[in-house]
């Protein structure tokens, strides 16, 4: 990836101011504000119509569940691989992917109403309507709740720990140094990825998959997770803008670094589409009723629109948008495409969940209360971690390499 | 040739000098070098490395590329062009109605579009990379050089060619000595090497391209012409297998056949059927007037009959019934002379026939409509007849016919 440095680059890295102070307080104080008093907001605005609170609910956690393992892959695939370019932005990942403790405090948030025994959001919760149906008789030896809570604690815990290990251990590295480190967390990685894979792709079909407890596609997990990849590497792009823009980190993340962010951004757009495509043209060509009808529900009235909105919007556009290298490198354009991505991929997963039965697009102030306030605590909680620790991890031994990066 | 960087004035007349080759130890020697060479303003040099160095293009003052404009419009050019293509060959050349889709359905069409996207970039990518680095280039000056040869292990080298404008014997020299080089040597043109292509790849690629047209023709041959020899078996043991296939002659039974009757009289479970009004529309022996009671006749029935009317029925016989279906469309388009128009389903004797007549039709098929007592449930081709009933019904409605509030709309 890179030759051998010369003494000067390090010498700029070790100059760099790499911690946080003041700066996140503010983000600390106005973040959680915002997002805890939105988040009270939409509950009281929502109170009436408790259905469509849950489903606005679903829609803003699994988009923050996006935002949290976009970010746990980013930095396991980085070890994984030994990547050498991508260390100085490793740590602001690490600080994203061990948020999962708030992640799965906001997932109580879907659970508790279940445990209570709402059906609003899930048909195979409700005993009367199993007991009619075929299929769903058929499909309750994995759809019940005692064994989804199970799959639940599992997934969360499992995500938790994989989370916290990436980010303590390489915090300990920064005081301690040396290749040991790394190479345990390469070996974490590996098996880590394996099950990472299993639970993001279960976690996918039980909270959103099932919605629809009649329909199945196999493409489902991976589909979610194009999305999350796609707003981990904007997200951190935005954040690495964020804090550079803060003077933070400004001599040591620089146009190349924003330039792999940015071709990755490009890559994932083209296997979103490419994954979306691969599930959607099985389905109209067989022309299956028990497939077609959840396609058919997403091209009637307005969710027509939607439809053809993510094809334009999460497609057509992004991927001309950031075709070319200087729009890669430069921190405005690929700033302007991070947040576009991530506005369109909260479109995604809204036309997702939201459709079942068909009906016009209920897009309202509550969704967009309950999107302001997950994400608000997500990164206010990130900010409060991120004031402990160094924003760049110094004590990787392939650090220098990274500083030194270059796209050829 | 001698090696000549310590005496470079001395020059054999006869031959003409290439350019200066400087040497380097490392690629930082090397990028200094080259910003130097490319500040003293030349155009004609270049530099010469084991692996990519990272930064040499702006050391050396290479623009970037055209590369990538020429993949774009390629890549593009592959997906509209294979687009078109597909649009031509399935709505203008030869219009084919594939599972029931519309001619031309954007979905089927977008992996070979994709595949084809890919293909023409990729391709592109790869020529143009030759084209514009001047490859294949088949001998060079350098070639002759021994200390060159260390290029692909751990030497950097910078040529600057004496054809460059700005080149000058002792200026171009005093440049390059600034520029710490481990040697520098002059590089003279080749004279000696033969120009012209050797013999021997001239002919293999000669050899090679007619032989790659013996298929071809072959192909060609076969296709224009007959034999009396039988066909060539490549896998016999896949062409000749251990079995029967059906339809087959087996002389070890006495009726010859390889394929076995079911003994007389066997009724598979669940195959039985007896209830003549049901299965075949008879009631002692003439077709039955009246629905069976295993058929409702009531809304939810008219509706199954109408959906089962619309898959099976309508690419002949038409939405309404009338004969005017596609199939029927497409080969009245086609001029077909041999093609007998689907029946009117509103024909006065139709209508009068009895629904055990029209069951029957539907089950075993009538003059050239094949039978659709596989394809359709039992209690589904009543549901069609019931349908039937209710279409040829409508041709003939009055006012009264029409519920209440749909009336006034009428009037």
């Amino acid at each position: 990836m890179s030759h051998p440095s010369d003494s000067s680059h390090e010498a700029h890295g070790h100059e760099d101011n790499i911690v946080i102070d003041g700066e996140a307080d503010r983000l600390v104080k106005v973040a959680l504000g915002i997002g805890s008093s939105a988040l009270v907001a939409a509950a009281a605005l929502g109170m009436g119509d408790w259905a469509k609170l849950q489903r606005a609910y679903l829609v803003a956690f699994m988009y923050v569940l996006s935002l949290g393992l976009g970010a746990l892959w980013f930095v396991a695939i980085q070890h994984l691989t030994s990547a050498k370019w991508s260390v100085v932005v490793r740590r602001v990942a690490e600080i994203l992917a061990s948020n999962m403790v708030l992640v799965a405090a906001l997932s109580l948030g879907v659970v508790v109403p279940m445990l209570m025994g709402s059906t609003d959001l899930y048909v195979w919760l409700d005993h009367a309507k199993v007991e009619q149906d075929h299929m769903l008789h058929h499909k309750s030896a994995y759809l019940n709740l005692p064994f989804f809570v199970v799959r639940w604690a599992f997934y969360f815990g499992f995500w938790i720990w994989l989370g916290r290990r990436f980010f303590s251990l390489s915090v300990r590295q920064d005081k301690d140094g040396g290749s040991g480190i790394s190479t345990a967390l390469r070996h974490t990685s590996a098996p880590g990825m394996i099950a990472f894979a299993v639970t993001l792709t279960f976690c996918s079909i039980d909270l959103v998959m099932s919605l629809d407890a009649t329909w199945f596609s196999t493409m489902f997990g991976v589909y979610y997770f194009a999305g999350c990849v796609l707003a981990g590497y904007s997200s951190l792009g935005l954040a690495l803008i964020w804090l550079q823009s803060k003077g933070r980190l400004t001599n040591s993340v620089n146009q190349e670094h924003y330039h792999d962010i940015g071709k990755m951004m490009f890559a994932f757009t083209v296997f979103w589409a490419y994954i979306g495509f691969s599930q959607f043209m099985l389905i109209w060509y067989a022309d299956i009723p028990e497939e077609t009808h959840w396609y058919h529900w997403r091209f009637e009235g307005s969710w027509k629109v939607v439809s053809i909105l993510l094809l334009v919007a999460h497609f057509v556009m992004p991927f001309f948008g950031l075709m070319s290298r200087h729009v890669k490198r430069n921190k405005k354009t690929l700033a302007f495409w991070a947040v576009w991505i991530l506005v369109i991929h909260y479109v995604d997963l809204f036309w997702l969940i939201y459709p079942n039965g068909g009906g016009e697009v209920p897009l309202g102030v509550v969704d967009v209360l309950c999107l302001v306030g997950v994400v608000g605590l997500f990164f206010g909680f990130a900010a409060r971690r991120a004031r402990r620790v160094n924003l760049i991890p110094t004590g990787d031994p392939r650090l220098a390499d990274s500083l030194a990066f270059q796209n050829a | 040739m001698t090696d000549s960087s310590d005496a470079p004035a001395m020059v054999r007349e006869p031959e003409q000098l290439h350019g200066l080759l400087a040497e380097y130890q490392t690629p930082g020697q090397l990028i200094t070098a080259a910003e130097k060479v490319r500040d003293a303003g030349y155009a004609r040099w270049d530099s010469f490395s084991p692996f990519p160095v990272h930064g040499i293009d702006p050391a050396m003052g290479i623009r970037p590329t055209i590369l990538p404009w020429i993949v774009f419009v390629c890549g593009l050019a592959g997906g509209t062009g294979a687009l078109t293509f597909q649009w031509w060959t399935s709505t203008q050349n030869y219009p084919w109605i594939v599972s029931g889709k519309p001619f031309f359905s954007l979905p089927a069409n977008i992996p070979i579009t994709f595949e084809l996207t890919v293909l023409a970039a990729a391709l592109s990518c790869f020529i143009s990379m030759l084209v514009l680095n001047k490859l294949p280039m088949l001998s060079h000056p350098l070639d002759r050089c021994r200390r060159f040869a260390r290029v692909t292990d751990d030497r950097f080298f910078i040529l600057v060619q004496a054809n460059d404008p700005k080149f000058d014997g002792r200026e171009t020299l005093n440049l390059l000595q600034g520029t710490t080089p481990r040697s520098i040597e002059r590089i003279l043109e080749d004279n000696e090497s033969p120009s012209a292509m050797p013999r021997g790849i001239v002919y293999g690629l000669l050899i090679l391209s007619s032989a790659a047209l013996v298929p071809f023709a072959l192909t060609t041959l076969a296709r224009f012409s007959t034999s009396e020899r039988p066909r060539v078996h490549v896998v016999p043991d896949m062409d000749w297998q251990q079995k029967f296939k059906p339809q087959r002659a087996n002389a070890f039974f006495q009726d010859g056949r390889a394929m076995r009757l079911p003994v007389d009289g066997t009724v598979a479970v669940g195959e039985l059927r007896e209830d003549d009004h049901f299965y075949r529309g008879k009631v002692d022996g003439a077709f039955a007037k009246t629905f069976p009671e295993q058929v409702k006749v009531d809304e939810a029935t008219m509706q199954r009959g109408r959906e089962r009317f619309d898959i099976y029925c309508t690419p002949c016989h038409g939405v309404d019934g009338a004969g005017q279906g596609m199939v029927h469309q497409r080969a009245r388009s086609l001029m077909q002379g041999t093609w007998v128009p689907p029946t009117d389903l509103h024909q006065e004797n139709l209508a009068y026939k009895p629904v055990g007549e029209l069951f029957d039709g539907i089950t075993r098929g009538i003059r050239n409509m094949p039978p659709y007592g596989r394809q359709i449930d039992t209690a589904d081709r009543w549901a069609v007849v019931l349908y039937l009933r209710a279409l040829q019904r409508s041709r003939a409605a009055t006012l009264e016919d029409v519920p209440g509030p749909q009336r006034a709309g009428l009037e």
